[in-house]
C-alpha cells in the first residue's frame, strides 16, 4: 500500500469522519432558517476516490505534488433545494456564515451538451467543528459546499456510479443515454422552477 | 526558529497626479539591535496578530489573489526584487492620510511550515537629546519609525504548502476600533486584499447563541442577570471588532465569563474576532423574558425591556419587586406551554 493511502486512511478514520458529522450538524444549524432546503448532508471523501484523485495527471505530470494539503474536497457538504431559483438564495445565505476562497457554477462546456451541473464553493472549515480530540493543524482547512436541486442531486448520484468511474469504458450509446437523463433532469428543473415562479412561492 | 531573510522598504504615500517615488529597499543583517527588534516582532507575531483574516478570491470567484501570489513568490525565493513588488503594492494603496511607512518582510521556516511576517512601522517625528559633559544638544528628527501603539500594522502567514496553503493568516491593526476604520481598512482590505475570516453573521450568531445557552444552563440568578445585561449592552458594539472573550471580559464577572466560555466548542471560538452585527444579533436575541414566582411571565423586545417594564424593589421583602407597565392591549392569547 502506498504511504499516501495509509496516511489518508488514518486521516479518514481519525479526523475526517468525526469532522464530517459535526460539519453536517453545524451547516444544518446555520441554514436552519432558510426555506425550501430538502436536505443537508456531509461526507468525508471516500478513500478510493481520494487515491484516484491524488493520482490524476495533467499532460503526463502529476496534478498534485502534496495531495493531503492540495485536495480541498476531503470534506464535502451538499445542500439540496427544491428549485433552481433557490440556489442563488441559499448560496447568498451560506456566504453570510461561511468564508469562501472559490465559487463556481459548473455547467457543460457547450450549450449542446447535457452533463453535471451545480454551484460549488470551497470554504474554510469553521472552528465550531473542532474539539480537543482533533488538532486543527492536522485537519484540512477547507470543505467543499455544493448546492444542487433535487434533480441535479439525483442525476449526480446515479451518474457517479454509472458513468464517472465505470469498470469498463462506456459505449457511445451509453454516453448518449446518460446525456439524455441529464437533459431530462435539466428540463424537469426548468419546468418546476417556472411553475414555482408562476404559481407563487 | 530561524529567520531566513529580512528586507525593508521605505513606502511613500501615493499622491493624486504625481509619480510616486521609486522604492529601493535593502536586505537587513541578521545581527545587531535592529535585528533583535525585528526578531522580537517575528517571534511575538503569533500572539500579537490577533485578527483572523483570509484572502479574497478574485472578482470571478476563482481561487486567485494577487497579494497572495506576491507573498508566495517572495517566500519561494526571498529577495529584494520580489519584496519590492509587495512594497509597490502597498504604496499603490497608501494615501496621504496614512503617510510614510517602513515596510519589513521577515521570512522563515518553522518545522515544515513556511512563515512570513509583514509589518509596517508608521513614520513619526521626534527629538534627539544628547548630553555631553558640558552641554545638551537637542535636535528635531523626522522619519523616525516606531512600533507605535496607535497605527502599527502587521500580518502573519504560516503554512506547510506554498502551492495550496497561505489562504488565511492573522493581522494586527492598531487603528481598528479607533474611529479610523476607513484609514485602517487599507491594510487588510486594500493591501492584503483580504477580509476577516469569521464573517460578522457567523461570529455574532455564535455570541448570541452562547449567551442564550449559558442563561438556560446556569441555575444562578445573578449570572443569568449578568448575561441578560450583556445581551442588552452588546448592540452598543455595532460594527466594532470584538471577540466573545473581549466582550465578556469587559462586562462580566469571572463566574459569568466561565458560564459563557462553557458554551464554546473550543477556546478558539472564544477568542476569534469578528465584526459585531446588530441585525444578526436581533435575529437570535429578539425578546427578553422574566419569569416571576407568582406565575407571571413578562416579555418585551430585548433592547427595550427595561423601558417597557418598571421594576421597584420592595423593602424587607426577601428580594421581591413590583413590576409595572403602561400600554394599550392589542392582543390576547392562550398557550399550551409557557415558552
Amino acid at each position: 500500500m502506498s504511504e499516501l493511502r495509509i496516511a489518508y486512511e488514518n486521516r479518514y478514520e481519525e479526523i475526517l469522519t468525526p469532522l464530517a458529522m459535526r460539519l453536517e450538524a453545524f451547516v444544518q444549524a446555520q441554514l436552519s432558517d432558510v426555506s425550501r432546503i430538502v436536505r443537508i448532508t456531509a461526507r468525508a471523501k471516500n478513500i478510493e476516490r481520494f487515491v484516484a484523485k491524488a493520482a490524476k495527471e495533467i499532460d503526463g505530470k502529476a496534478k498534485y505534488d502534496d495531495p493531503l494539503h492540495q485536495i480541498q474536497d476531503q470534506l464535502g457538504v451538499r445542500v439540496i433545494t427544491f428549485y433552481l431559483t433557490d440556489i442563488d438564495r441559499v448560496s447568498a445565505e451560506a456566504k453570510t456564515y461561511f468564508t469562501s476562497v472559490e465559487e463556481k457554477l459548473i455547467v457543460p462546456d457547450s450549450e449542446r451538451e447535457f452533463d453535471y451541473v451545480g454551484k460549488h464553493f470551497i470554504m474554510f472549515l469553521p472552528n465550531e467543528v473542532f474539539r480537543d480530540d482533533i488538532d486543527p493543524d492536522s485537519a484540512p482547512k477547507f470543505f467543499e459546499l455544493q448546492i444542487k436541486t433535487l434533480f441535479q442531486h439525483a442525476w449526480a448520484e446515479a451518474n457517479h456510479d454509472l458513468g464517472y468511474k465505470p469498470s469498463s469504458e462506456l459505449s457511445k450509446q451509453q454516453r448518449r443515454q446518460i446525456a439524455f437523463t441529464a437533459a431530462q433532469a435539466w428540463g424537469a428543473d426548468m419546468i418546476f422552477d417556472q411553475l414555482h415562479c408562476s404559481i407563487g412561492q | 526558529m530561524p529567520i531566513l531573510a529580512l528586507h525593508s522598504y521605505l513606502v511613500y504615500p501615493t499622491k493624486a497626479n504625481e509619480e510616486p517615488p521609486k522604492i529601493g529597499g535593502t536586505a537587513l543583517a541578521q545581527s545587531g539591535q535592529l535585528f533583535d527588534l525585528l526578531r522580537s516582532v517575528y517571534d511575538k507575531s503569533e500572539t500579537e496578530c490577533d485578527i483572523d483574516i483570509a484572502f479574497n478570491p478574485d472578482a470571478e470567484g476563482k481561487q486567485k489573489n494577487s497579494c497572495r501570489d506576491l507573498f508566495v513568490a517572495y517566500l519561494s525565493k526571498p529577495g529584494l526584487p520580489l519584496g519590492r513588488k509587495l512594497a509597490e503594492k502597498l504604496q499603490a494603496v497608501t494615501t496621504g492620510r496614512s503617510g510614510l511607512g517602513l515596510l519589513f518582510l521577515m521570512a522563515g521556516k518553522e518545522g515544515k511550515k513556511h512563515k512570513l511576517v509583514v509589518s509596517r512601522f508608521p513614520a513619526d517625528s521626534g527629538i534627539l537629546a544628547e548630553q555631553s559633559q558640558e552641554e545638551l544638544t537637542v535636535e528635531f528628527i523626522e522619519k523616525i519609525f516606531m512600533k507605535s501603539a496607535t497605527s502599527y500594522k502587521a500580518a502573519l502567514y504560516a503554512d506547510a504548502s506554498l502551492s495550496s496553503g497561505f489562504w488565511d493568516g492573522k493581522a494586527v491593526d492598531k487603528q481598528i476600533n479607533h474611529g479610523l476604520t476607513v484609514v485602517s481598512e487599507y491594510w487588510i482590505k486594500s493591501f492584503l486584499e483580504s477580509d476577516f475570516k469569521l464573517t460578522a453573521a457567523a461570529g455574532t450568531k455564535r455570541l448570541a447563541h452562547a449567551i442564550r445557552a449559558a442563561i438556560r444552563r446556569t441555575e444562578s440568578l445573578p449570572i443569568k442577570e449578568e448575561l441578560v445585561a450583556l445581551a442588552r449592552l452588546a448592540p452598543n458594539s455595532k460594527n466594532k471588532r470584538l471577540s466573545v472573550s473581549s466582550l465578556a471580559k469587559k462586562h462580566l464577572s469571572p463566574e459569568a465569563i466561565d458560564a459563557l466560555k462553557t458554551e464554546m466548542p473550543n477556546s478558539r471560538c472564544f477568542t476569534e474576532q469578528f465584526t459585531f452585527s446588530e441585525r444578526e444579533f436581533e435575529k437570535h436575541i429578539a425578546f427578553e423574558s422574566l419569569e416571576l414566582d407568582n406565575g407571571a411571565i413578562l416579555m418585551a423586545p430585548s433592547g427595550t425591556f427595561k423601558k417597557v417594564f418598571d421594576e421597584i424593589p420592595i423593602k424587607d421583602s426577601d428580594g421581591r419587586s413590583r413590576f409595572s407597565t403602561e400600554a394599550k392591549v392589542i392582543d390576547r392569547r392562550l398557550r399550551k406551554t409557557k415558552t
